[in-house]
């Protein structure tokens, strides 16, 4: 993938974009777990969701910086 | 055993530190880390304005972290939309100050009444979207090329320090919004049923019964408040979205219900002979017992499980219990009138069981994860005067335009901050009910910002090496803002010391000492803030007497709403509205006892009536196919006469009007009495009774010697001189 995305000119790092698809990912996942009721299971809800979106987002960078 | 004794007190005075002061501490340890490190990663990613992003960490930090999300929230939306307008406006202008700050100032106008009309986090929206075009459009309106790359980083800056504290509130020693709110949820209704309970037994004073009011009030709309934030920040209260709602609109219910109630009860009591009273009493003495193991304490959702199953077997028991009472009544032979208040009492009394049986199950079922009750479409309705929001914005308006007229005459180089920094304030205080205060504290914060940041522009950071070191020299500071800032007397000093502390004495990656620049600038901040000050206190103050009359009439004008509105949802809406606007008119009354007591009366008369009048409309469509109950019978055009009447009443109270009103009454009183229903007249199957007791209900209200409109009633003593004359 390339390191960096031109859009309107205006160059941009991949991970800016790669960030905000982490973001909604980690949004849809969050449904997912809230709709279920899981998150009754962990000690602290929001250090999860830090946690899964730093998994996720950091995945998904794996791919251009390896 | 003595040491174990030892440990144990010590823990005790611990964990009251730790609810107490404790939780500010926290407040003000996140908030430390939360600014070093925005600031870290700025100055890092070279960003050309640190402090912006830093300003956003001391905005946006709240003690519970549904609030920073809130706030988080509609903060990156405003400053969207702010730095879309700048750019629009300096793309329209570039050439032409003088249109540029017009424009300017109307669009700021726009967005104060914006933030004034709607009163919560989204107001906050409103108030980001002006000050960001004024915060980027003003320093760029010299070289106007620049102006979007500005914009950008300005966006950038600010979500940066969103991102940071967003993370630190939620991550770092969370103090959750849900938390607070289920506490909030719990101990009121504690604080209610005693109040109930005392109510019933006739033991609460006038006062007393006023400061419950008022408090339940402010409970509700606080809830709805929280409720709005928890949105943001926890799935688990996001599934009971509906169910808080509902529970919200069926306390406001259950409070209209009870005062109702109450009311009826008192004027009973005052009256000679006790023997109604003596008859009554016997049924409110079993629920008084019944809500005692509540009263005072939290009601959890196994407790208000509980409460649901004592007030079913309550209501089982009820019209035998009614039948026995009125057998009992019918022997001392009462009058008709005694018969009535009888009936409505009881009528009252079952409609509040009935109410508070609802209000236990929806609290018991916010232990389920799915529930049937979650369905639910009676949102809580905000209103707000829009004379209010009107003013805000003129006001807005008037000092951009004013104090960026001076800029332009003078050509004053600190004129830019001037105008900004005034901008910035006086949307920050379009929030409050008390905008000059506001603004006279975050001056006065300001100018000890200013001093502080002289001493350490100029004494400190020239010594020092190395960002720790520049953190160490901060902290102070800050540490004494974000103290101020967590005690609401004092809130505008700590954001005043802890915003423009920020704009002018954080150095950014290219640090320039410049004291000439920095006196004046400093000097431009506060004359700018004085000047909202003294705006607030002139042009159109929201706190006085014209918007306290205006919100009087708009209360009073909730009657032709709930006569007139269409009946869908209308129960709810009515409640919070007629709530949201007492509480606003409380808020800006705050000093005036006399005031607030007028402005509480004719709450108590127009949520006692206009509920009774829902309640009327409720019962005539849902009426049995029948002769006696169509459209064209007498009773139900008397009733109409009676919704007509009430409504002039209540535009324009006056002593033809309150006569009018009561011969209205009293006339569809005497046509319900004289309609035939083809059922037997029992309490509990008899629409008609039902209704006559309503009416009987709104009959004793209009008459009731406590409430405002007494004072257009008839003298009872006729004065013979003027007559004979």
């Amino acid at each position: 993938m390339p390191r960096e995305i031109a859009f309107h000119g205006l160059y941009m790092p991949t991970v800016t974009v790669l960030f905000l698809i982490a973001a909604v990912l980690a949004w849809a996942l969050d449904r997912v777990l809230s709709g279920l009721d899981l998150y009754r299971f962990f000690w602290h809800p929001a250090l999860l969701r830090l946690s899964l979106f730093t998994c996720i987002f950091g995945a998904l960078a794996l791919t251009i910086y390896r | 055993m003595l040491t174990w004794l030892k440990s144990l007190e010590w823990r005790r005075e611990f964990n009251g530190w730790a609810r107490s002061d404790g939780v500010t501490w926290i407040y003000i340890f996140k908030v430390l880390i939360a600014a070093f490190l925005t600031y870290w990663v700025a100055l890092r990613l070279e960003l050309p304005q640190p402090r912006t992003a830093m300003i956003t960490v001391f905005i946006v930090m709240q003690p519970q972290s549904g609030h920073v999300f809130a706030k988080s929230f509609y903060r990156f939306i405003g400053t969207l939309i702010g730095s879309a307008v700048m750019v629009l406006l300096m793309a329209l202008f570039p050439q032409n100050s003088e249109l540029f700050l017009a424009s300017l100032s109307i669009w700021l106008g726009i967005c104060a009444a914006g933030a004034a009309r709607y009163r919560n986090f989204r107001a906050y929206g409103f108030v980001l979207a002006g000050y960001t075009a004024a915060m980027t459009g003003l320093p760029a309106l010299a070289h106007p090329d620049s102006s979007f790359m500005a914009a950008v980083w300005r966006v950038m800056e600010i979500s940066l320090g969103i991102v940071c504290s967003t993370l630190v509130s939620a991550v770092i020693l969370p103090q959750t919004s849900s938390a607070a709110m289920r506490n909030a949820l719990y101990q009121r209704f504690g604080v209610f049923a005693r109040f109930v309970v005392d109510g019933l037994r006739g033991i609460n004073e006038q006062a007393t019964v006023e400061s419950g009011n008022v408090r339940f009030i402010a409970d509700a709309i606080g809830l709805e408040g929280l409720r709005a934030v928890t949105v943001f920040e926890d799935p688990h209260m996001r599934r009971r979205n509906g169910r808080l709602n509902r529970l919200n609109s069926e306390f406001m219910a259950i409070t209209t219900r009870f005062n109702a109630l109450h009311q009826l009860l008192e004027r009973l009591r005052s009256r000679e002979p006790q023997n109604l009273v003596t008859a009554i009493e016997p049924g409110l003495d079993t629920l008084a017992q019944l809500l005692e193991d509540f009263a005072g304490r939290a009601l959890t959702n196994a407790d208000a499980a509980l409460l649901a199953e004592r007030l079913a077997a309550y209501k089982a028991d009820f019209p035998e219990r009614v039948r026995s009472l009125r057998a009992r009544l019918m022997e001392t032979s009462p009058s008709d009138g005694d018969l009535l208040d009888f009936h409505t009492a009881y009528e009252l009394l079952y409609r509040f069981v009935d109410d508070l049986h609802d209000y236990a199950q929806t609290h018991a079922s916010l232990a389920d994860h799915n529930h049937a009750r979650e369905k639910w479409d009676e949102p809580f309705i905000p209103k707000t005067n829009w004379m209010a929001a009107a003013a805000s914005g003129i006001r807005a308006a008037f000092i951009v335009a004013l104090l960026g007229a001076y800029w332009i005459a003078t050509a004053w180089p600190s004129g830019a901050i001037m105008t900004l920094v005034s901008a910035a304030t006086v949307a920050l205080s379009t929030t409050t009910p008390n905008p000059r205060r506001l603004s006279f504290q975050m001056a006065c914060g300001t100018f000890l910002g200013a001093i502080l940041g002289f001493i350490e522009t100029f004494f400190v950071f020239p010594l020092i090496d190395g960002f720790p070191l520049l953190c160490l020299a901060l902290t102070p500071v800050f540490i004494l803002g974000a103290f101020q800032v967590s005690r609401p007397q004092w809130a505008g000093y700590g954001l005043g010391l802890l915003i423009f502390f920020g704009i002018g004495s954080v150095p950014d990656n290219l640090t320039v000492y410049n004291p000439y620049v920095f006196i004046n600038e400093y000097i431009g901040m506060v004359i700018g803030m004085l000047i909202c000050a003294a705006a607030g206190a002139i042009i159109l103050p929201p706190n006085s007497r014209w918007m306290w009359r205006r919100l009087e009439d708009d209360l009073r004008r909730q009657i032709p709403f709930a006569i007139s509105a269409p009946l869908r949802g209308l129960g709810s809406r009515f409640e919070s509205s007629t709530r949201d606007l007492m509480h606003q008119a409380y808020g800006l009354s705050a000093g005036q006892t006399q005031v607030q007591r007028n402005l509480l009366r004719w709450m108590f008369v127009v949520l006692e009536i206009g509920h009774a009048i829902i309640e009327l409309r409720r019962e005539q469509s849902v009426l049995p196919v029948h002769p006696c109950y169509a459209e064209s019978q007498p009773w139900r055009q008397a009733i109409r006469a009676m919704g007509r009447s009430l409504m002039r009443l209540f535009i324009q109270p006056d002593a033809s009007n309150l006569e009018r009103s009561l011969s209205a009454v009293d006339h569809a009183i005497t046509c319900v009495q004289n309609t035939d229903e083809p059922f037997a007249r029992h309490f509990d199957t008899s629409a008609l009774r039902r209704v006559q007791s309503y009416l009987h209900f709104i009959r004793t209200s209009l008459l009731d010697p406590q409430s405002p409109l007494a004072a257009y009633a008839p003298q009872p003593q006729p004065q013979g001189l003027v007559h004979a004359s």
